[in-house]
């Protein structure tokens, strides 16, 4: 039985600080709902309006209306997930998108959808397993989606296996070779690390900020001749900047801290 | 017998004319490096892919061809003179060379004739640039249409080098059929001689998904992952950069993206900003940074919090690496700041006197145009523009009264960024052709 706080919102015009685009939505779908009120798509669709705008409780009233009208209408059980999502409930979310799966199980936003709400539910495993269902799926996926698969591992070496593939799927991106790097850095893979700087650094409009990084992780890996090679080889990079990028504060910081570098790792020092 | 064959002839032109194929869309320039650009077309069959080109009219010789067929044509055309002319026309098969003294190749319905595109200068070279920039322009009404035609008469034979669409490019929905209209029956001529850069609005992300990277957005346009244009990889085209002469341009997602302060976009975005030796910076993206027009930038629940995002989160790392121009829409208005920095709350927290770097109204004939140090300067001031009136504007009670403005017009039109050297002037033309505002940075 449907409590009277959800019947509210179908019933009464409901003014949202009169945001533009919900006007605009409600203008055009208020009369098209007067006219055709048992039109379950029309429910979903201003449903989904006040999700975007996080109205979640006039959101449900009209998801709920769909599903009574028409309880496999596509995409409704998908637009119940992302309000379950949205407003914490987890485990109410994966269930839905899993129903979603049941009418598209082909659908690659609503595997990611799932794999997000398997993630917050605290289930990886299954996160896992629909974000690389979901990347198979995709052309061209965005980092944000292999960030967020990599990160859930489990391991390094597999996180790190994640970005490789789709660096070599898709091309370079800045963001996964960052943190490509620092997965490599972090596991002690040091010749892996310094091949990378190197490769990024002969691509590099600018080379002095990745020549410094590959002194640091010289210098991490025990090697200091090499780092101090790293340093000074930054320092001719920020030396031959033109004069207005030299003067910068970000290139004076910069060569303050290679200088420093260059003078902690001195060969003359025991 | 010869009224029989002049049947027959006609009826065979008629035949062939019929099965001729239309050009639904463009051709539109995409991706403009100094050395390559994409040229995409629609077609209302499938067919080969092929650009005929060259340097001159009469010496079009070149070509460049998609694999398979299609009626999404496709085109790179690489190996091209930074900074050079070239004429082009699009079709199934090399466009024939021309027969001495015959007439030139004209646009006929649904078969556009030879355009041109002028190849971007090589990074950091000074060369005059003109940009148009379009913020909310999608309505297909005819306020969009006079805001286009002010435009061109203002730029008159000065040619327009790029242009920028801010966002809800095409209303109500940004579907293809929106597109059409609002995009591509309403600017076919800038499409086709200009680069054009979009950035997703909320509008167009009702038919689209950044993290999927599907959707009629990025199915109309192709941008640069890898760093082609100048800037950083940033693997995805709901963010990218790119260089033009002396000027780094940076396009955000502030609508569909992760906007977190550690996610992929933000450390995209340092690395990006660490990266260029670009005498200026200019940032667009669709949701404003501060608004009191159509929108509210001071309420936390006004577009899903995506205005704050790009003020509290944003906008800080923008300014430390001295962005000098800041390019918004959303709000359906004009609104202008002063140089400022530094302000990155609500609209009471606006100290002018801390946040103000220059009082002046960025004028040369008024109380002084805007200096910066060339010496690329952390929090050194920036103009924060909002010019999401390209298609419509805010109709009544918009409070027009965020204290960061300089100036805030509800008034239809669109903007022209021209930067020379070290000087950047901004001027804002309204539906009827009136200069309405103009400011000018000068670096030294």
């Amino acid at each position: 039985m449907k409590s009277l706080h959800r019947l509210i919102p179908l019933l009464v015009p409901i003014v949202l600080s009169a945001h533009p685009e919900i006007d605009a939505g409600l203008s055009r779908l208020n009369p098209l709902i007067a006219a055709r009120p048992d039109d379950a798509a029309l429910y979903l669709e201003r449903g989904r309006l006040y999700l975007r705008h996080e109205a979640w409780l006039e959101a449900e009233a009209n998801f709920l209306r769909a599903q009574e009208l028409n309880p496999r209408l596509l995409g409704l059980a998908r637009a119940q997930g992302e309000l379950a999502l949205s407003t914490r409930q987890p485990e109410s979310a994966r269930k839905l998108f899993g129903r979603e799966l049941e009418l598209q199980p082909d659908d690659p936003e609503t595997l990611v959808l799932r794999a997000r709400a398997h993630a917050t539910a605290g289930d990886p495993a299954a996160a896992i397993r629909d974000y690389d269902l979901a990347l198979l799926r995709i052309a061209s996926p965005s980092p944000e989606l292999i960030l967020a698969r990599a990160a859930l591992g489990p391991t390094p070496p597999e996180a790190l296996e994640v970005i490789e593939r789709a660096l070599s799927r898709l091309g370079p991106s800045m963001v996964l070779e960052l943190r490509a790097l620092s997965l490599e850095e972090s596991m002690g893979r040091h010749d892996d690390a310094l091949r990378r700087v190197d490769r990024l650094t002969a691509t590099a409009e600018r080379r002095e900020g990745w020549l410094k990084r590959r002194g640091d992780i010289l210098s991490r890996a025990q090697r200091p001749a090499e780092a101090r090679a790293a340093y000074a080889a930054a320092m001719a990079e920020v030396e031959r900047l033109p004069a207005w990028l030299r003067e910068s504060p970000d290139a004076i910081r910069l060569a303050a801290q290679l200088q420093q570098r260059l003078n902690s790792s001195s060969p003359t020092q025991p | 017998m010869i009224s029989r064959l002049a049947i027959l002839g006609l009826l065979t032109v008629a035949n062939v004319m019929h099965a001729a194929t239309t050009v639904l869309r463009g051709p539109y320039l995409q991706s403009a490096t100094p050395t390559s650009m994409v040229v995409r077309w629609r077609t209302d069959t499938t067919e080969a892919s092929v650009v005929t080109y060259g340097t001159e009219k009469s010496k079009m010789t070149a070509t460049a061809k998609a694999e398979g067929v299609s009626a999404e044509h496709v085109v790179q055309l690489s190996n091209l003179q930074p900074g050079t002319t070239y004429y082009y026309a699009v079709g199934a098969t090399p466009l024939a060379p021309p027969a001495p003294n015959a007439k030139e190749v004209e646009d006929g319905p649904g078969r556009p004739g030879i355009s041109s595109f002028t190849t971007p200068p090589l990074p950091g070279t000074v060369k005059p640039t003109r940009i148009w920039v379009l913020g909310d322009p999608g309505t297909k009404n005819q306020q969009q249409a006079n805001v286009r035609d002010a435009y061109t008469k203002f730029t008159g034979q000065r040619a327009t080098d790029l242009w920028l669409l801010l966002g809800d490019n095409a209303y109500p929905e940004g579907t293809d059929a929106d597109y059409q209209k609002a995009i591509f029956e309403m600017y076919p001529s800038y499409l086709r001689n200009s680069p054009v850069w979009p950035a997703l609005g909320n509008h167009d992300g009702k038919s689209a998904n950044s993290i999927t990277q599907s959707g009629v957005y990025y199915d109309i346009f192709t941008l640069p992952t890898r760093g082609q244009a100048g800037g950083v990889a940033s693997g995805t085209e709901a963010y990218y950069s790119f260089d033009y002469a002396n000027i780094h341009f940076i396009c955000l997602d502030s609508h569909d993206s992760d906007r977190s302060n550690d996610g992929a976009m933000m450390q995209w975005l340092k690395a990006d900003l660490a990266a260029t030796r670009a005498d200026w910076i200019i940032a667009f993206f669709h949701h404003p940074t501060y608004t009191k027009g159509t929108h509210d930038s001071d309420k936390d629940s006004d577009s899903a919090g995506r205005m704050n995002d790009m003020r509290a989160i944003f906008l800080p790392v923008l300014e430390q690496a001295g962005v000098d121009l800041i390019l918004t829409g959303h709000s359906h208005v004009y609104e202008r700041s002063w140089l400022i920095d530094g302000h990155y709350g609500k609209s009471v927290t606006f100290d002018k006197a801390a946040h103000v770097k220059q009082a002046t109204d960025g004028r040369a004939d008024g109380t002084g145009v805007y200096r910066k140090p060339r010496a690329r300067t952390p929090h050194a001031g920036e103009v924060s523009v909002v010019t999401g009136s390209a298609g419509h504007a805010g109709g009544k009670n918009v409070p027009l009264n965020h204290p960061v403005f300089f100036l805030s017009l509800n008034e239809v039109g669109s903007s022209v960024v021209d930067v020379d050297g070290l000087r950047l002037d901004f001027t804002f033309l309204s539906e009827d052709g009136r200069k309405r505002d103009w400011f000018s940075i000068v670096k030294e």
